[in-house]
């Protein structure tokens, strides 16, 4: 298996404060990896770290062969990682039409038509500014968003955030769709059991360090520690 | 009486649409980059001068084009070498920079050209009076506010149908998932620092025409704009245009009743829009919307 990304012995801080421990993981080529733990074990700065937005302070970040440690994060996105920020991150003073023009155009099969195709509210909200969508609309757009760069890697950071179990499925349905259209998916999610269904590595962050790196099927398996990682909020729902 | 105030009416105009040119370009510069350019003023010197340079030979509708291109150019080089260097950090930086250069280009425009006004010849067509009775409305009055009018409608065409100015206007509110998407953001901020400088030489070869030269000639105009993107309210476009105009217009007006208050109206306007909407007049769309 070659790896689309890989990051090795990560230390990442914000200021003063240590936040990552010397992380290490991959994101395998055209498999969904999912980035588990607990609010504030640092799968969130993991992601920033990858994508140049906070870089490590030690530790090196290879992605597609190439060592981007030190990279701006516009020059990691136009190597094709779509990225999809914790809070979706809508530009509320534009449109959603014009939310869609900002990301780089790298030539693929995702353009505003086939964004508009995939997510059909989109189409029907085209005009509505950014402020002015549900948090599923918001979700879509920034989905949409990241896809217009066609991605080879793409990026989420707690898609299901605040979001009604329905719409949950369909982001989720949404995700794994894309591992079928051969991308590499980097998934971080509070949603412990429906990302394991999708997942095909797993990952688990405690405290800035690794406390689990394997397969996702014999993490889903093992019960005691994903109602532990799940914590009192444990879905019961799954892709079902 | 009704020339009078006609007459006061249209200085005004024309004088806010001074103040909008300028404000719009510092406004541009302040919500992408977060820099207040006390210089603003020393590129429309720039601007000015260049265009009494190069109108021997190219005529001044050539020197309308080719300087204020040419004093972005150099914007661009400043922001690149010193300005960008400031990006990110307390803005008290970028303001004492931008405030150095600002007596360092009066004072180098002092030294080249002297401390005496120069004139920028404009073609006799512009400048015959319309008719007898409005002696005040010269062609080339009305082609300075039909030159404001059409640049600032282009303006808003780039920001609002073109992909570069879609990037400025979602960047001016988060740039770093602008950057996220792939976009240049180093690029960006140089190209949007360059319109600003552009609609600051432009007003500089304008105000030259009618006014002719001088190396001070920035300072009366960045008070008032700065005032203008307070009453319009900050981040909003329309607002600057809105608050340039209307305070040009104040003012004008005030001198027809009271000529030694029309200085200080600009501030009681600032005051009473800041008791009565302290966003500013079009200050709750939200940035660039």
């Amino acid at each position: 298996m070659s790896a689309a990304l890989s990051a090795e012995g990560l230390h990442t801080y914000y200021g003063k404060s240590h936040i990552l421990h010397g992380v290490s993981l991959e994101a395998g080529e055209g498999l969904v990896t999912a980035l588990l733990g607990r609010n504030g074990a640092g799968k969130t700065t993991t992601l920033r770290s990858l994508v140049g937005l906070t870089p490590p302070r030690q530790g090196r970040v290879t992605i597609f062969g190439k060592d981007t440690t030190r990279w701006p994060a516009f020059n990691i996105a136009a190597l094709g990682v779509g990225y999809v920020p914790e809070g979706r991150r809508i530009f509320p003073n534009l449109t959603v039409h014009e939310n869609l023009m900002v990301p780089l155009e790298r030539p693929g099969r995702w353009t505003p038509e086939s964004v508009y195709r995939l997510f059909p509210r989109l189409a029907e909200r085209k005009l509505s500014r950014g402020r002015q969508l549900s948090g599923g609309e918001q979700e879509m757009l920034s989905i949409a968003r990241a896809l217009l760069l066609n991605p080879k890697l793409l990026i989420l950071d707690e898609p299901s955030q605040g979001l009604a179990p329905l719409i949950t499925r369909e982001v989720f349905r949404i995700v794994a769709q894309m591992r079928t259209d051969g991308i590499s998916v980097l998934l971080v999610e509070q949603n412990v059991r429906m990302s394991l269904e999708i997942a095909d590595q797993a990952y688990v962050l405690d405290d800035g360090h690794v406390v689990y790196s394997g397969s996702a099927r014999e993490l889903a398996a093992d019960e005691a520690r994903v109602q532990s990682l799940a914590g009192a909020s444990a879905e019961e729902w799954t892709l079902q | 009486m009704l020339e009078l105030i006609f007459f006061n009416i249209t200085n005004g105009l024309i004088v806010g649409a001074f103040y909008a040119l300028m404000a719009i370009g510092l406004s541009l510069i302040l919500n992408l980059s977060g820099v207040i350019n006390f210089a603003h003023g020393g590129f429309l010197v720039i601007g000015g001068y260049l265009a009494y340079v190069l109108t021997p030979y190219i005529g001044f509708w050539g020197a309308l084009i080719v300087s204020p291109f040419l004093t972005a150019i150099i914007g661009v080089a400043v922001e690149w070498l010193l300005i960008r260097r400031l990006y990110g950090r307390d803005p008290l930086y970028s303001l004492l920079l931008t405030f150095g250069l600002a007596f360092i280009i009066e004072d180098g425009t002092r030294q080249i050209w002297g401390a005496n006004g120069l004139p920028v010849s404009v073609p006799p067509a512009l400048m015959s009076a319309l008719s007898s009775r409005f002696f005040f409305i010269t062609g080339y009055r009305m082609f300075m506010v039909a030159t404001v009018a059409i640049v600032v409608v282009l303006l808003f065409v780039l920001l609002r149908h073109t992909r570069v100015g879609v990037r400025i206007r979602a960047g001016t509110l988060d740039l770093e998932t602008v950057a996220a998407l792939g976009i240049n953001v180093r690029a960006l901020r140089s190209f949007n620092f360059a319109v600003g400088i552009f609609l600051a030489g432009l007003a500089g070869v304008l105000a030259g025409g009618q006014l002719g030269l001088e190396p001070t000639m920035g300072d009366g105009l960045l008070m008032p704009s700065f005032i203008a993107i307070i009453v319009g309210g900050v981040g909003s476009l329309t607002g600057t245009l809105v608050g340039g105009l209307l305070i040009g217009v104040a003012a004008g007006l005030t001198a027809v009743v009271f000529p030694s208050a029309s200085d200080a109206v600009m501030y009681v306007i600032m005051a009473i829009v800041l008791l009565v909407r302290p966003r500013g007049l079009f200050g709750e769309e939200g940035m660039l919307t």
